[in-house]
Order: C-alpha cells, then structure tokens, then sequence
C-alpha cells in the first residue's frame, strides 16, 4: 500500500477537509485539563497538542484522551431495538440499526489494541450487531507514540504500543512532517482527496522516527504479563485487594474511561407521546458498582469492595487469556489511574501482586 | 488487511439476539401469593433442552432472565413461573391470558438427558428451584425406564409455597420413583409431607454411589449445605450437577453481569457438574 510525506498542517487540513464530508471525530480540548473524541466541524481547531508529547501547554493534562475513541463504536447510551403495539394490541419488535460511516481520527496504538480486543469480544461466541454493523462502517486514521503521552501511561509493558491492527491509515510523527502508511482500501479512498508527496522507502523513514521512541516507554510493570497472570491466580486471599480499596467509593469511573470495559446494563423506555411505544437501551455498566453481580432475593455475589477490585484486575489481566488466549486486555492507556477520584492505580495493584508473588 | 473480516462477519449474522419475539400469553394462573404460572404460544417452536431459560421482556418494565419450567417439546409452547420479587415481575403478574410479552432464548447449557440415562438420580430442589426442575422431571417422568431409581428431594419454607403438587403426586406413584416433599415449617397449616431442612434426608437415603447422579437447584445459600451432606456421602464432584442463579442482561455472554470468575455463566451454565466449578471462588 502508498506512503506519503506532509507537514503536519496539510494532514489537519485534510483531516478537517474529511470532518466536512464524513462524520469524524479527533481528540480536541474539552475544558481546559483534557481532550475528547469530538466530531470534526467547521468551527473546529484540530492540533495535535493532544498526541505530541511533552504536551506544550501546562494546563493540559493531555494524556490518553479522557474517552477512548472506541466509545464511538459502542457508545454508553445505545438503542437496541423499538417497540409498539399493533392495532390488535399485540407486541412488536422492531430492529433498529445505525448504518451511517464515521472516521476515528487521531487513535492511538493503545486504543488500537483495545478495539481489536472489542472486535475479539464482539464477534465470537454470539456475535454483537450492533457493535460490529458500527466497525463496519468505521474508518480508523491512527498514529505512533514516540513518548509516553503522560505519567500514567504503561503500554509498552501491557503489550499494546506496537498495535498496528485494524489501523486504515498509520501515521508516524517526524522531526517537521508525518510519515502517512495507507493500510487498507478504506484508507486509500480517504487519502484520494489528499495531495502528498509519495514516499519511496516508509520503511526507513520510519525505522529513523522509531529510533527517537523513549526507552523504556512509559512505566514498566514489574513483571511479565505471565508473571502477573500467575501472581494473580495465587493472589486470590491476598490481603493487597482489602488494601487498595480501603479509599474506593466503588464509582464505576475506572470501567467508565477503560477502552476495554463493556459491560452494560439494558433499560426500557416508553415513549410519552404514545405509551404503547418505546425504546430498548444498553447503557455502560460497571462490576465496581455495589449492585452488579446481585441477583433476585439480594444475594450478592461480590458485595464487598475489594472482590469487586479483585473481578476488575483479574478481568484485564487473567480472565483474557482463559476466555481470548490474548495477553492482556488491559492496553496501559493509564486512564483508570488518571481518572481515579481517590488515586487508586491498577498498575499499583498489579505490581505489588507480583512482588508478593499474590501472597502478602 | 484486517484482523477481523468484519464485512465477512456481517455477513455471516443471524437474526438480532437482542431482539425478542412476540408471545402470547395462552394461560396465566396463581400457583401461590407470589409465584405465577404462565403457558406462552411462541411464532415457532423453541426447540429448548432442559435447564435452560430464556430473557422475558415486557417491553416499558424491562427484561429479566426465567427458567423453562417445562421439558423439551416441539409445539410452539413454553411454561414458566415467575416469582414477584420486583418492578418486572410485579408488571408481569399483572398479565392475563390474551396479553403479549416478549421472549428470546433458549440460552444456556442445560441438562443432557443422554448423560443421565441409566443412572440413579438423586434431584434436589430447594423453593422455586422445582421450576427450573420441573423441565427435567417431566421427560424423565416420561420415560422412567430409561433411568435407574429417582429420588425427589423437594423443600419449601411453608406449605403455602408448595408448587405443582398434583404432577408430584403423580409421579411419586411410579415404580422406581420416590418423592420426599419437606418444609422447614409448617406454619400451621395442612401439610402431609415431612418437616425439616432437604439435607436431613440425604444421610439416610439407600445410594449405589457408583452409579448416583445427583441435580441440585434451589437458593445459593441451598448449595453449601447440600454438597457437604453428598460429598460426606462419598459422591464424587463430577457425579454432582448444580444450576447456578446469577443476574443476567443479555444471555449471549457480552453484559458481564454473570460472570463467575472466567466463565460465563449464561452461556458455559447455568448447569455447571460441580467438578467444573469446584475450584472457582464465586461459584456458590
């Protein structure tokens, strides 16, 4: 597939030029500490402080982008399906779709790897449709990091810096221009509207950027993802998960900003206008939350903080592995951590599981 | 170019899962103050095994995971019983013979019948765990010869909660067949059963532990109690069949909600072997 050079400004452009014609979103400030997967307008001002660190504006805590971009293909408020009831009285169900295209522009290898994870979870066993009709129809324009987009971030050592799955178009930052890899048909038919310089060798071009990657990258955790998949299979009486939940409010917000949570709860609702019709909904749910795993008659399968704490860590980082033979479903993207009203870190967690070797 | 073919999947999907089909209510009836039975007429046949269940919405109150009460069969029927315990059921106890609702499934991995025939049983229901039951019994009951002696363990908290007492004394008349019905308290009212806990039988009971297979489904706080009286009666693990309850919003293994560990319990259960789940922390 083609390879082209341009500065940066022309690549906003044409991405800005896309956001006229297609439904895109790029990470663009949301208040003033972070930025969100917001649809490309006209009145938009696209830049990419939000992925070229160190971030130039203090004030930015600009990190991984507050939402993953993979919220745009499930969505935390989704439709499932309609419903009426006929003139006879009786029930009907009526499918409800969305077909429209959109582009994620500006995704980074950790959200990569996430939402190869969910295409993973979405299209074995029983396949979801309402989530792979939404990929279908997604185009994805992603980049390298060359830095660590802030103190959170660990993806080298979750395995998920390298992904370059399911990226249409891969774009690597020089030291004045973009290095633009057209991996897909889709990607080309975006890049038609473009007017780059070729690239003759992306190869090498790329080799030298990647020879500017920090290293290490980000925080390394302080084992193996093996290592840590087996300290948790021994750590399940480990005193750790009582320890770091002793400030939790059990909020969900760590579930709430993981490019791999999907978990959800279904809700009905009728419509006031003519109450023999509604709607069907998923909203984003959270095993954090005290009620999850309670059943009828209020038994609880994981009433208490730490087991629900327990649930999250092993679902990243055990559980994958049974169910996905995948390493982690943790990527390192450090949002739980960032976000995290009481500063409780899943990478705080996992490492002191290893050091204990899931025992102390 | 892509790791997943997501077009080739598309193309591959069958109908929506989330989406119900519309069924109509044949009969609703009391079978006490809190539990109603219901015989639903579907646009096509199920085609469930025993142990399964499906997802019942009324569409406005929601969706909440039911076992099948009834066993394998191929008309378009279905029967259930629903306990009020809530918003749902509350609106579904409302719902008289005529009226719609909406139903998806079958889901689960139930009861293999082949995997039981020939062997003793041993089948313990705690309260509304005879639901769920009563879809294995009935094909059983209707082939008694196909297995070795059953015994029917069943318990209710007071004789008020008794469910589907005439089919029971039908099938306690079969050879072979023994049916024991206990209740924790009589509550002053007519009873002809036994009075005690269904783990009180268990130490006394003829078992050829070889060929015993043992069913338990009832309460999650049934399960310790039951198991420590079969596993002190020598039975192994593998020998012991268990149907776990558990919070349910999608039954195709995605909303989470179910998980027990690894596993999905909507999906890999609700009928687990014991020797399966042993080992998992938050099985029972």
């Amino acid at each position: 597939m083609e390879a082209f050079l341009a500065p940066r400004d022309a690549v906003l452009d044409w991405i800005g030029r896309l956001g006229q014609q297609h439904t895109v979103y790029f990470p663009q400030p949301s208040g003033t500490r972070s930025f969100q997967f917001e649809r490309v307008t006209e009145a938009s001002i696209l830049t990419l402080e939000s992925w070229e660190s160190p971030v130039p504006r203090a004030a930015f805590r600009a990190s991984a982008n507050n939402q993953p971009p993979g919220k745009r293909l499930a969505p935390p408020r989704e439709q499932l399906f309609t419903f009426r009831r006929n003139a006879a009285g009786e029930l009907e169900f009526l499918p409800s779709l969305e077909q429209g295209f959109q582009v994620l522009a500006g995704v980074r290898p950790c959200d990569l790897k996430a939402i190869h994870l969910m295409d993973r979870v979405n299209s074995e066993g029983v396949a979801d449709p309402h989530y792979l009709n939404r990929r279908a129809h997604t185009a994805i324009i992603a980049h390298d990091c060359l830095q660590p987009c802030d103190d959170y971030c660990f993806c080298e050592a979750a395995g998920s810096l390298h992904c370059r799955e399911g990226a249409d178009i891969f774009l690597t930052p020089l030291e004045k221009e973009l290095l633009i890899e057209c991996r897909t048909e889709q990607g080309a038919e975006l890049l038609a509207q473009a007017e780059f310089a070729a690239c003759d060798d992306p190869q090498a071009v790329r080799q030298q950027a990647e020879a500017h990657r920090a290293k290490p990258f980000g925080r390394q955790l302080a084992g193996s993802l093996e290592t840590i998949g087996k300290a948790l299979a021994a750590g399940w009486d480990s005193p750790l998960w009582q320890r770091h939940v002793e400030r939790c409010f059990s909020c969900g917000t760590c579930t709430l900003v993981c490019p791999t949570c999907y978990c959800f709860d279904v809700h009905d609702d009728i419509d006031l206008h003519d109450p023999t019709a509604g709607e069907r909904y998923r909203t984003a749910d959270s095993c954090m939350l005290g009620d999850f795993a309670e059943v009828a008659g209020g038994h609880n399968f994981r009433g208490e903080p730490a087991a629900r704490q327990r649930h999250r860590v092993k679902r990243k980082f055990e559980y994958p592995l049974e169910r996905f033979g995948e390493g982690s479903f943790c990527v390192g993207c450090g949002r739980c951590g960032h976000q995290c009203t009481v500063d409780i870190d899943i990478f705080d967690i996992v490492n002191d599981l290893v050091r204990t070797g899931g025992e102390g | 170019m892509r790791a997943l073919d997501i077009q080739r999947v598309l193309g591959g999907l069958g109908p929506d899962p989330y989406l119900p089909m519309s069924g109509r209510l044949l009969e609703a009836r009391d079978l006490t103050e809190r539990e109603r039975f219901y015989r639903v007429e579907l646009p096509r046949p199920l085609g469930h095994g025993p142990g399964q269940f499906v997802m019942v919405s009324c569409p406005g109150a929601g969706e909440a995971p039911i076992s099948i009460c009834c066993g394998p069969r191929d008309d378009r029927q279905l029967e259930m019983v629903v306990r009020r315990v809530g918003g749902l059921t509350q609106v579904l106890h409302g719902l008289q013979a005529g009226d719609s609702l909406g139903i998806r499934g079958p889901f689960g991995h139930g009861f293999d019948l082949d995997e039981l025939q020939g062997h003793d049983l041993l089948l313990i229901a705690g309260g509304l765990g005879l639901v769920p039951m009563r879809s294995l019994l009935q094909p059983i009951m209707a082939e008694p010869e196909r297995f070795g002696r059953v015994t029917l363990i069943v318990g209710y908290r007071t004789p008020a909660e008794e469910l589907f007492r005439e089919e029971l004394a039908v099938w306690s008349k079969l050879p072979e067949v023994r049916v024991i019905r206990l209740v924790n308290d009589r509550a002053h009212l007519p009873w002809d059963g036994e009075v005690g806990l269904v783990t009180a039988p268990i130490a006394g009971l003829e078992l050829d532990i070889a060929n015993t297979l043992a069913v338990l489904i009832g309460p999650p706080v049934m399960y310790k109690f039951v198991l420590m009286e079969l596993l002190a009666r020598g039975l192994p693990q593998a020998q012991i069949f268990v149907d776990l309850e558990r919070r349910m919003k999608c039954g195709i293994g995605k909303c989470g909600h179910c998980q027990i560990n690894h596993l999905y319990c909507c999906q890999s259960g609700p009928v687990f072997r014991f020797s399966e789940i042993a080992q998992l922390r938050e099985a029972l």
